[in-house]
């Protein structure tokens, strides 16, 4: 009887991890298409996360941050199968210095705030694409998923500032790859066009 | 705080990452900055537009089935 109730416990137990895992499904689902901008690989590679994440399911503390658990899983994943090993050896982080300034010295290469609203959410995501995988994935845990630097380097595996000093960099291609694209779809015109 | 200092915390002001005291600087150098200003709002704007842009889109009902399989 003792081990009817504990086979019982465990089921539920191992039930309410599913059901936890399986609500962050489409959250995954979309990080994973950003991260291989392929449908098949995406759903390969979602998969794949669930699978070792049930394997691995007791190295999960219950009452953690599972999102972040199961992004960490999945971007590893996506390193060894789709990039050939751990990403440190791509390394763009270069000095690791910001390049904050020339923005503010080249007002011109600054698109208007509200410029953005005005370009298409295709194009937006088709810019996110085109980052480089290590800036990539700091976007999709910063600035779509919400989570706090210090999350993200626990996914990641990287100190606080490596998170930052990607996060400002991908961000400033962000505005460079939407302002270009402003420009040759006329959205916006810059002070060289109109002389 | 001057500019320099200004857009060296700009990143970490518009994620929520700078305590009250930095929080409340950056704040007041915005407040008589305009170029600053002009590019806070368009962090701001980066940030939420990526985020909605980015957010859409479910999975495709084969993979949770194959999931649901696989999970229970």
């Amino acid at each position: 009887m003792v081990l009817v109730a504990e086979h019982a416990a465990e089921t539920e137990q191992q039930d309410r991890f599913a059901e936890e895992a399986i609500g962050h499904l489409d959250t995954l689902y979309r990080g994973a298409l950003r991260l291989t901008r392929d449908p098949a690989r995406a759903e390969d590679l979602v998969q794949d996360t669930y699978v070792r994440a049930l394997r691995y399911q007791n190295s999960y503390q219950v009452g953690t941050n599972m999102k972040a658990w199961l992004f960490a899983i999945m971007r590893n994943l996506f390193w060894d199968r789709f990039k050939g090993g751990r990403p440190e050896d791509v390394s763009l982080d270069g000095d690791g210095q910001f390049a904050l300034y020339d923005t503010l010295r080249d007002p011109s290469a600054m698109p208007e705030a509200d410029v953005l609203d005005r370009i298409a959410a295709e194009e937006v995501v088709k810019a996110v694409e085109q980052l480089p995988e290590l800036h990539r994935e700091v976007v999709l845990l910063v600035d779509v998923e919400g989570f706090a630097y210090k999350e993200a380097a626990e996914v990641l595996g990287v100190p606080i500032g490596t998170v930052m000093s990607r996060l400002h960099r991908a961000r400033r291609q962000l505005q460079k790859l939407l302002y270009d694209y402003a420009r040759e779809s006329g959205i916006v015109h810059s002070k060289g066009d109109e002389a | 705080m001057n500019c320099t200092d200004c857009l060296e915390k700009l990143d970490r002001y518009v994620d929520r990452e700078l305590t009250d005291a930095e929080l409340n600087e950056v704040r007041r150098h915005l407040a008589e900055c305009p170029p600053c200003e002009d590019l806070y709002r368009l962090q701001v704007n980066l940030r939420r537009v990526v985020k909605v842009c980015c957010d859409q889109g479910v999975a495709p009902e084969q993979l949770r089935s194959r999931l649901r399989q696989i999970l229970f």
